[in-house]
């Protein structure tokens, strides 16, 4: 019997292939992540029960998934920016924090009614989130230094420097826990409806203005441009420079409101270590949602879900909540793999008897 | 202070080897053509592993190796993304450091309370029970663990493999031109294939040196960006082996203050002029947490400096970094 394994580049991608993706890449992921499970000695199809129907069934795991998905789609978002224009940002993490940071500030030391202050409060947050993407930001832009290894080794000087403000100059309340001082009535984010803060307003507002951005603005297609050919993109006149600068100071900015609204909505303090990853999240979410904000919006909720989910996952099972960061691993690995299978076409030749010629891959690479 | 700086060194050569072993990997992987940004991830599914072998077994060597095996499986996986289905190298490798993560806090939460006794520090055979005398650095370089020396070790390996072997000139070429290799006849598929694994297995191996000898102890996270200060570090070292043993000395350096500041003083005396100003400068400069900042802030800098003084033609990236290779012109 003779195997030959045929790899032909596909002219175009069927639409079931294009629109299924992303179920199967996640479907995949949670049938894979289920080993981890059972190695524990948990019933997987009773853990993604506990996951899902909690989450989506239950009042509580609705308004928490919603409060879940700010932070998560801005981030996300901070992600997705820079992606478009073929930069990765694997910071924002520290920008989510230099914002929370400088927006808390704000809220704990000046005194404005609500109506001033929590704007105030984004402002700061944002330039501050700004300005922590703006240097790698700039020293890619200007002088080609890997933006990639300057955005996450600046993640760990945030987390240190919030770690430093929480227990020396910001810490408030009672007690020696690295939090700061409760927020007044004034800085905190009003509720929208009953345990959903405003700042999904925001959020959603964020996608809205990134969806224009980039589907019907001039800057929009320059960013694409620049993405997809910046030599190209040079020659036609388009600086390279801004449209990196800009990118991940948005993107920077985006993060920055996740992060305060999460600790002026649904924190009311800033407690240290209070993002579990959001900015790695932003990964897979920007990944999975790359063709439009839209779609990054959905992947946030999505992974507000398995956030959520992963919680009263681990109080039911006693299941780590690492599960999740596997599952998050696990749909870009099947992501990346679907797309080879979206780009070339795989064909499995078998016949009988003894071949003429020894089988060969016909990959080419071999 | 001469204890101090004594001790000091002690803690850089073992900080020092973590980066070394790990920029070695991340070296030999990026000649051939292939970024792998999960190193993160290998070095700690290396150093869980490690360490739960070295706590079942007793054995450090074991638990080595199998930090080595682990850090190898994480890179087969690259390797079959990257080479054979072409995917982005870059999604690829912050994956395998996402999934590391995910993996190791997922299963070794149980084993964070767990303590061992690390490799045992011996002096270097032969010639070191002479030199383990010499003031202030006899002991830091002369008696150390035995994966410290290793590193070194390997150190001349790689430099000797990569530039005095076929195997290593044609890992180079690969790197390089991979179309001319190919035409020459060498298998850009074996070849990469081969490097991924085998900065895999470096990874592993820091992981695994950074638990049983280093901290002598797991806990979730414990690489905390050594991983991703290793990948700046062959920038900085411009793909060449030697200038990574000055890199990783400095970081290693860098590493250690940090750990080690707590024991010392530096603030001025009260009536020592403008003592007022320099001394809560100092006091905030030396804060823990602060401190913690440097060696992120130095990769930066050091990073940034490296790749703006080097002009691009100097600079040495291997030529078909992050360009997947297949046979067909497309």
């Amino acid at each position: 019997m003779n195997v030959a394994v045929n790899v032909d580049a596909r002219e175009d991608i069927p639409v079931w292939l294009a629109y299924g993706t992303p179920v199967f890449t996640v479907l995949a992921a949670l049938a894979v992540s289920a080993i981890a499970l059972v190695v524990l000695g948990v019933n997987p199809v009773a853990a993604y029960a506990t996951m899902f129907v909690d989450t989506l069934v239950t009042e509580f795991g609705l308004t928490e998934t919603l409060t879940k998905a700010v932070p998560l789609i801005l981030t996300g978002l901070a992600v997705y920016l820079p992606l478009k224009a073929g930069l990765f940002n694997i910071g924002a993490e520290g920008q989510l924090v230099a914002g929370a940071l400088a927006g808390t500030w704000i809220g704990l030391n000046v005194s404005l009614p609500g109506l001033a202050l929590i704007p105030l409060m984004f402002v700061a947050a944002a330039a501050a989130g700004g300005i922590w993407a703006g240097i790698p930001a700039y020293l890619r832009a200007k002088w080609d230094v890997n933006e990639i290894i300057t955005s996450l080794l600046l993640t760990f000087v945030a987390l240190e420097l919030q770690s430093y403000l929480l227990r020396g100059p910001m810490q408030g309340g009672t007690g020696n826990f690295p939090q700061s001082e409760r927020f007044s009535e004034a800085a905190t984010i009003p509720e929208l409806v009953s345990g959903i803060h405003a700042g999904l307003l925001a959020a959603v507002a964020m996608v809205g203005v990134t969806y224009v951005l980039m589907t019907r603005t001039r800057l929009g297609f320059e960013i694409t441009f620049v993405g997809s050919n910046h030599e190209a993109a040079q020659q036609a006149g388009m600086s390279k420079f801004y449209v990196y600068l800009l990118v991940f100071v948005v993107g920077g900015a985006f993060a920055a409101m996740g992060g305060i609204s999460e600790i002026a909505g649904a924190q009311g303090r800033y407690r240290a270590g209070f993002e579990p990853g959001y900015g790695f999240t932003a990964i897979p979410i920007a990944l999975l949602g790359r063709n439009s904000a839209l779609k990054v919006m959905l992947a946030g909720l999505f992974f507000a879900v398995l956030f959520v989910g992963g919680s009263s996952m681990e109080v039911a099972f006693g299941v780590p909540a690492a599960l999740v960061e596997i599952i998050q691993a696990l749909v870009i690995l099947f992501l990346i793999t679907a797309e080879f299978f979206k780009s070339y076409r795989v064909g499995i030749d078998i016949t009988r008897g003894p071949a003429e010629t020894p089988a060969r891959p016909q990959r080419g690479d071999d | 202070m001469v204890s101090f700086i004594a001790g000091l060194l002690d803690a850089t050569v073992q900080a020092a080897t973590v980066l070394l072993l790990a920029g070695m990997g991340e070296l030999i992987s990026e000649r051939a053509g292939v970024l792998n940004l999960g190193v993160e991830g290998m070095m700690l599914v290396g150093a869980l592993g490690g360490f739960i072998t070295t706590v079942v077994t007793g054995s450090h060597w074991l638990g080595f190796g199998v930090g080595i095996l682990l850090g190898m499986v994480l890179a087969l996986v690259h390797a079959f993304l990257c080479i054979t289905l072409k995917s982005n190298q870059v999604i690829s490798g912050v994956m395998l450091t996402l999934l590391g993560t995910g993996l190791t806090t997922f299963f070794g939460s149980g084993w964070v309370e767990e303590s061992i006794d690390g490799f045992p520090q011996m002096t270097l055979p032969l010639v070191g029970q002479y030199l383990v005398g010499i003031p202030v650095i006899g002991e830091a370089f002369f008696r150390s663990t035995a994966t410290d020396y290793l590193a070194l070790g390997l150190l001349v390996v790689v430099w000797y493999f990569l530039y005095h072997s076929n195997l290593g000139l044609e890992m180079i070429a690969v790197g390089e031109d991979p179309e001319m290799a190919d035409t020459m006849g060498v298998s850009v598929f074996r070849l990469r294939y081969l490097a991924v694994l085998i900065g895999g297995g470096f990874a592993g191996a820091a992981g695994a040196h950074l638990s049983l000898a280093f901290s002598q102890l797991w806990v979730p996270g414990m690489t905390a960006g050594r991983g991703w200060i290793a990948v700046a570090l062959v920038i900085f070292a411009q793909w060449r082996p030697r200038r990574m043993l000055v890199g990783a000395y400095l970081f290693g350096l860098l590493d250690a203050l940090q750990i080690r500041s707590q024991s010392i003083s530096l603030t001025l005396g009260p009536d020592a002029p403008l003592a007022g100003v320099i001394n809560p400068v100092v006091e905030f400069l030396m804060t823990p947490q602060i401190m913690g900042t440097y060696p992120y802030l130095a990769t930066i800098i050091v990073l940034a400096y490296a790749v703006i003084r080097t002009k691009s033609d100097q600079l040495a990236v291997p030529s078909a970094l992050l360009q997947s290779y297949s046979r067909e012109t497309d």
